[in-house]
């Protein structure tokens, strides 16, 4: 019966799923809010801000940079444009400025022999904040003094977002998802109708809603507005190893545009509703979906106390390589000669490397590594919200070539990535550049090779489901 | 007073004071700050203590930075072997510490001196050389060059007070050691400072990806 229902495409392919977004990115800068506050009050909540999210591990980052230059070899901006302003070591320099004016322990001196910071200089540092630095984390990786410039820039975002200087695309969502709850206008009821469409159109099962469940699975609005294939891929999975699990639709967004702005209310406001939800449910594990910032938004992020919650948060990737790994998955071999491209948010910056090659080994695939991988990959440009910024078009386009010749240089025909916005980023740049590779989503790539047999849904629980959350 | 008496006595004094007072309250300004605690569950419940290795390991870069690396890795080597080696193991050095503290040590042959000296000066020219040459890889600050001058200078004074050349011999002594109390005076409110901090980033760094798995 599902063999049947399965060839009908009811879903854009990812191509049209990209094409379709681009056209709804291009309308987010006319969203943009204005900025409201005076000058004055922006740029003391700026520097404020940086005051406050300032603790020793910040200064000691802040004073120990010798310009020594190695970062710049790590940095795909740098490397892609060759200017001098995409240096990493650039990307702190007016952090330490307020560093030192405000927190040093010298600052007495620094005031004295250094000119004020004005709104100015965080106006000309947005590009440096957002545009070119997907806080991949590439250059802590040479650093000798090991500096995660990384977390720096995360908090000269906070500032951004007091001195009201996130940029338009970044703004517009953010304002949607405080105001509206929503991130492209994916709501519960996006939800339920996405749900509904896979049940009509592929019967395939997603419980919504259960009272209680073992396992709690995020979506992302990507899946949830564009590309319908992600969340049937998923619920696939799900019901393929028979496991009890729920979507909520009081926490089910995986995108963070609090964290991705730098607005830490807002992504407490988005982290806090999933926790609650899992707790409620009485889940042992939470699933992100592959949207890669949701990892450190939930998984580590350092506000978070996850080590005190009574379930374990996991991304896709890891959920299907644990599976693969206990022989839960059936699957069909994988044809051709694939590679697996760490995002950022999942590998460097989130140590899940084993689980994803677990996968790929699961499915007999002819696996080869990137000449630069796991901890040293090279960022495909797009991490960090950059994917949606027009201003940063030329910045992605370049550094996407570092990706297409590290890919080229394996032989295979195909890119594996696990994150929305990577993928997002890998198809613009593989339409733009007429690219002869496939990029596959890992689980999309696992549903379309499950050797399905009798699959269980978990129709006992729909019945009592109904009304559990109103 | 002479030139050569005010540089042996309140010069080289008063800047090992502010040496030491200064990198103190730098050191202890910063390190007293509160620590924001990663409440998040770490991968591996003693992963933690991993990233500590991270002060070792980041002491030469790995494979896959070796190449673009190397040049600056090399001549940083050589410059901070030569220059320790100078500042502690030549006998008029170990005199002027003998003065201060009482301690001694045998101190190197006169031409192992003047070999290590004439290498650490070669190899940090070898470096301002290649921060000249690439202003894009390292956005160098005026703080930069001024730093190097302040290194460079005790160097060349003192291989000049060695061989006799330039100005009276006296003079240049004095010349030496008051430009080695520029340095010393310096050192606290510059980049200097890396000769500490390097410890604590490391480690702090090495800590924070390791909670998380990851080897840095």
């Amino acid at each position: 019966m599902s063999a049947q229902l399965e060839t009908t495409q009811v879903f854009p392919s990812f191509e049209q799923v990209y094409q379709g977004l681009a056209g709804q990115i291009g309308m987010l800068r006319q969203m943009a809010p204005e900025p409201t506050k005076s000058e004055e009050r922006r740029l003391a909540g700026a520097i404020n801000t940086l005051v406050e999210e300032t603790n020793a591990d910040e200064a000691v980052w802040l004073e120990s940079c010798i310009h020594c230059g190695q970062c710049t070899t790590a940095c795909h901006f740098f490397q892609a444009t060759g200017e001098a302003k995409y240096a990493p070591m650039r990307k702190m320099d007016l952090y330490r400025r307020v560093y030192r004016r405000e927190v040093s322990p010298l600052r007495w001196l620094f005031k004295l022999a250094t000119r004020p910071v004005k709104l100015k200089d965080f106006e000309e540092a947005q590009e440096l904040i957002y545009d070119s630095c997907s806080e991949c984390g590439r250059c802590t990786m040479v650093c000798p003094m090991g500096i995660d410039t990384a977390s720096l820039v995360h908090h000269m975002r906070s500032a951004m977002v007091a001195a009201e200087l996130v940029p338009p695309e970044l703004s517009a969502l953010r304002m949607e998802q405080k105001n509206a709850g929503t991130v492209f206008g994916s709501s519960p009821e996006t939800l339920k109708k996405m749900i509904d469409t896979i049940r009509t159109h592929y019967g395939v099962e997603i419980p919504l809603d259960l009272r209680e469940a073992e396992v709690m699975v995020l979506s992302s609005a990507v899946d949830l507005v564009a590309n319908g294939n992600g969340l049937l891929a998923t619920a696939r999975i799900m019901n393929h190893i028979g496991v009890d699990w729920t979507i909520c639709s009081d926490g089910f967004e995986s995108a963070n545009f609090g964290l991705l702005s730098g607005d830490m209310s807002l992504w407490r406001m988005q982290a806090d509703p999933i926790v609650a939800a899992a707790q409620r449910i009485g889940a042992k594990t939470l699933v992100i979906a592959e949207c890669g910032h949701a990892y450190p938004a939930l998984r580590w992020n350092p506000m978070l106390r996850s080590g005190a919650l009574p379930f374990e948060m996991m991304y896709m990737s890891e959920f299907l390589g644990r599976q693969a790994k206990a022989g839960k998955l059936r699957l069909r071999p994988l044809e051709g000669k694939v590679t697996y491209h760490d995002p950022c948010k999942t590998g460097r910056r989130g140590g899940a490397f084993d689980e994803p090659r677990a996968v790929l080994k699961a499915l007999g695939a002819d696996f080869v590594e990137l000449p630069a991988n796991k901890e040293y990959n090279w960022c495909c440009g797009g991490g960090a919200g950059i994917f949606l910024l027009e201003d940063a078009t030329r910045l992605r386009d370049e550094s996407f070539k570092i990706k297409i010749r590290e890919v080229n240089e394996t032989g295979a025909e195909a890119v594996v990535v696990s994150c929305a916005s990577c993928r997002l980023n890998f198809e613009a740049g593989r339409q733009k550049n007429h690219w002869d590779k496939r990029v596959d989503s890992l689980v999309e790539l696992v549903a379309d090779h499950l050797i399905d047999g009798p699959t269980p849904i978990s129709g006992k629980k729909a019945a009592d489901a109904e009304g559990a959350v109103a | 007073m002479t030139l050569l008496e005010f540089a042996r006595g309140p010069a080289i004094h008063a800047s090992l004071i502010i040496l030491v007072a200064g990198s103190m309250i730098r050191l202890v300004g910063v390190l007293a700050l509160t620590r924001g605690a990663d409440l998040s569950r770490p991968r591996d419940v003693f992963g933690n203590f991993k990233g500590y290795r991270t002060v070792f390991s980041r002491a030469w870069p790995s494979d896959e930075f070796t190449i673009v690396t190397r040049y600056q890795t090399a001549m940083a080597y050589v410059f901070h072997i030569a220059t320790l080696l100078v500042v502690v193991a030549i006998v008029p050095h170990i005199e002027f510490i003998t003065s201060l503290t009482g301690l001694s040590w045998p101190g190197l042959p006169n031409w192992i001196g003047v070999a290590l000296g004439t290498i650490a000066l070669v190899s940090l020219i070898a470096l301002i050389m290649r921060r000249l040459s690439k202003p894009e890889v390292y956005n160098s600050t005026v703080g930069d060059y001024v730093t190097w001058i302040i290194v460079a200078l005790p160097l060349i004074t003192g291989l000049m007070a060695f061989a006799h050349v330039g100005l009276r011999y006296e003079t240049m002594l004095a010349l030496h050691i008051l430009s080695s109390a520029l340095l010393f005076a310096y050192f606290p409110f510059s980049k200097l400072m890396h000769a500490f901090w390097f410890l604590f980033s490391r480690a702090q760094s090495g800590v924070a990806y390791a909670h998380k798995g990851v080897r840095i």
